[in-house]
């Protein structure tokens, strides 16, 4: 009998971290299996993340396969298994299925610099690749990051968005002035505009909003970036997570399986639908 | 091995293969249904189309995927609840449904093979029944490469003669129906086999409805997507979802979970039917729509059928069978809405 994809595997979380409050809150979750199965994800693959008699929820692997210790998911409390993703504690159960989708091609990218453009939860699933660019420094030329958020107090990994300040360029923003800030104000594509990163020999990954990856798109072409050097992720409603329960196609793509990750190129040929 | 059953020998031949359960078209007031007969009287092969296709027995409406417990202290418990080994024969087959599982195996195949369908697919055998004369007004199997005596997906296919089946073993495992019952099958003669094959071809020439030129409706879908046709299409549709409720190729689902018990936990995944004819199908929980409106989502099950489909598995993800015309509320006709499509901007 083949394998069945649709079982959970039980995992257990081991820390919580409050990332923003309010109405718009987010936790990272670090979970470990409590067997080992074997899972092995690649950068930008996401997990069905279940929680029993609440139901499942796709969601991106922020921690990068270099590391094997724990997985790692943020999470902005949305809807029904969010909400009681938000409520668990350190040592609660959930159940992992996956990984699923394809990933981004960084062995392709290698000798190039890379440019992470991010908004708000939209970090989460750059997380991973960046990580592990970072983790192969050598590989990569430059790297860079454009982040921003609503306010300050919406900015997810604050800490390690300090650390990271001193590996690579970091460029971080809010979306209207606040007293204490000394960075960029304004939206995430003007702050691209504004620093003008160069699209000689670079690849732009973005991830964030849907208006924010249509203006950001615009900018890196205006800036010189090619359809080609320009990737971001793309999510629909999902439920199977293999292409069979027919919700998240964009045309005939399954974001859960042909996605999440496209390049423009591949992008802007497929019907605006989602 | 080609061979003759006369009619009156069906029920011998049914009980021989009680060993199996078997699922056949019954008749309760004015509909057809597939159910589990007992006993060969219950069996009415005479039937016209059935209110579900027999991807009901492979693809129930309701499958649970497995059962869960949380006792206080340990860890929560997940016990799959695959299909029982159950083996299993559909008796009256409509050729169009039969290849209707044909199209339903490549979307439950592939590198994630769902283990649910296949447990059931490969332990279900299919005799098929050819249509002489269409059994619902708005058949048109030969549109879509398919025919009224089609043998795709068949184990047996039964050809009505009158008083007799012409019946044609096409497997291993429809070989192996027949020879439970060896007697029972007598060779044809050349008269038999000559009115065979005239009921064949006034089989084909008995449709009422066809759509020509669907090989242009493809191609033509593409430039389609931000065409106004859809809106004015789509106006009358109530969302009602029958026409995908009644497909037998359409194959969407939806997965919750059933909560038994709040404390301790108890409770049971389920997988459902779904339809991309309901609003909440794309509604993401932030409240964006992908497919916000009717329009959007006839152009979805159009596309799908007609474009998708064909593009990713070389055929068109409809047999023909009309359960979406016959039973459309408001006469949402597919073969119109093809032919609208095939003529459109020419």
């Amino acid at each position: 009998m083949d394998h069945n994809t649709y079982i959970p595997k039980l995992a257990k979380i081991i820390e919580i971290k409050d990332e923003v409050g309010g109405a718009r809150a987010i936790k990272t979750f670090r979970t470990q299996f409590l067997e080992d199965n074997g899972f092995a994800h690649q950068c930008g693959q996401c997990a069905m993340l279940s929680v029993l008699g609440k139901g499942e929820v796709m969601i991106s692997i922020s921690s990068s396969p270099l590391l094997k210790e724990y997985l790692q998911f943020s999470i902005l409390k949305m809807g029904r298994v969010t909400s009681a993703l938000h409520e668990m504690q350190i040592g609660d159960i959930i159940g992992i299925r996956g990984p699923y989708g394809n990933s981004f091609p960084i062995e392709k990218w290698k000798g190039k610099n890379l440019i992470f453009i991010g908004g708000g939860i939209g970090l989460a699933p750059l997380w991973s690749v960046l990580n592990t660019a970072l983790g192969k420094k050598k590989d990569y030329g430059n790297l860079t990051l454009f982040y921003g958020a609503r306010t300050s107090g919406d900015i997810v990994f604050k800490q390690e968005l300090d650390e990271l300040k001193n590996q690579m360029t970091v460029h971080l923003s809010i979306d209207v002035e606040e007293p204490e800030w000394e960075e960029y104000v304004g939206f995430v594509p003007l702050n691209v505009l504004d620093k003008k990163p160069s699209p000689k020999n670079a690849i732009a990954i973005t991830c964030g909003p849907p208006i924010m990856i249509k203006f950001v798109i615009q900018n890196l072409q205006a800036l010189g970036f090619k359809d080609d050097q320009i990737f971001t992720t793309v999510e629909n409603k999902m439920k199977c997570g293999i292409g069979k329960c027919g919700r998240c196609n964009i045309g005939l793509h399954y974001v859960c399986k042909d996605g999440p990750v496209y390049s423009w190129a591949e992008l802007k040929n497929l019907p605006q639908e989602y | 091995m080609d061979k003759i059953l006369l009619k009156k020998a069906l029920p011998q031949w049914v009980k021989k293969l009680q060993a199996y359960r078997i699922y056949a078209p019954t008749k309760d007031e004015d509909i057809w249904t597939y159910e589990v007969v007992n006993t060969p009287e219950d069996i009415d092969l005479e039937f016209l189309t059935t209110a579900l296709s027999p991807k009901k027995i492979i693809f129930p409406q309701r499958e649970v995927y497995f059962e869960f417990e949380k006792p206080d202290v340990d860890n929560p418990d997940i016990k799959e609840t695959l299909p029982e080994d159950d083996p299993t024969i559909v008796l009256g087959v409509r050729p169009c449904d039969a290849k209707a599982l044909t199209l339903t195996d490549l979307v439950f195949g592939g590198d994630f093979k769902d283990v649910y369908y296949w447990k059931r697919r490969n332990q279900t055998y299919l005799v098929g029944l050819a249509c002489h004369t269409p059994p619902s007004p708005n058949c048109f199997c030969l549109s879509v490469d398919g025919s009224p005596h089609s043998k795709e997906g068949l184990d047996i296919l039964l050809t009505d003669l009158g008083d007799k089946y012409y019946v044609e073993s096409l497997t291993k495992n429809g070989d192996k129906l027949l020879n439970l019952a060896k007697n029972l099958f007598k060779l044809p003669s050349a008269a038999n086999k000559k009115e065979y094959q005239k009921i064949q071809a006034e089989s084909e020439k008995n449709l009422k409805r066809q759509i020509t030129n669907l090989k242009k409706v493809p191609p033509k879908l593409k430039g389609m997507w931000d065409s106004p046709f859809w809106d004015d299409e789509a106006m009358s549709c109530l969302r009602c979802g029958i026409c995908t409720y009644m497909c037998p190729t359409c194959h969407c689902f939806d997965i919750n979970d059933e909560v038994l018990s709040s404390t301790p936990l108890k409770g049971k995944r389920i997988r459902t039917w779904d339809t991309c004819q309901f609003p909440d199908f794309t509604m993401h929980s932030s409240g964006h729509n992908p497919r916000p409106d009717k329009a959007s989502r006839l152009r979805q099950r159009i596309m799908h059928k007609f474009q998708y489909f064909v593009e990713t598995y070389k055929n068109y993800q409809c047999t023909g069978c009309g359960r979406c015309i016959t039973k459309c509320p408001v006469s949402i006709d597919i073969i119109e809405v093809l032919e609208k499509v095939r003529d459109y901007g020419s």
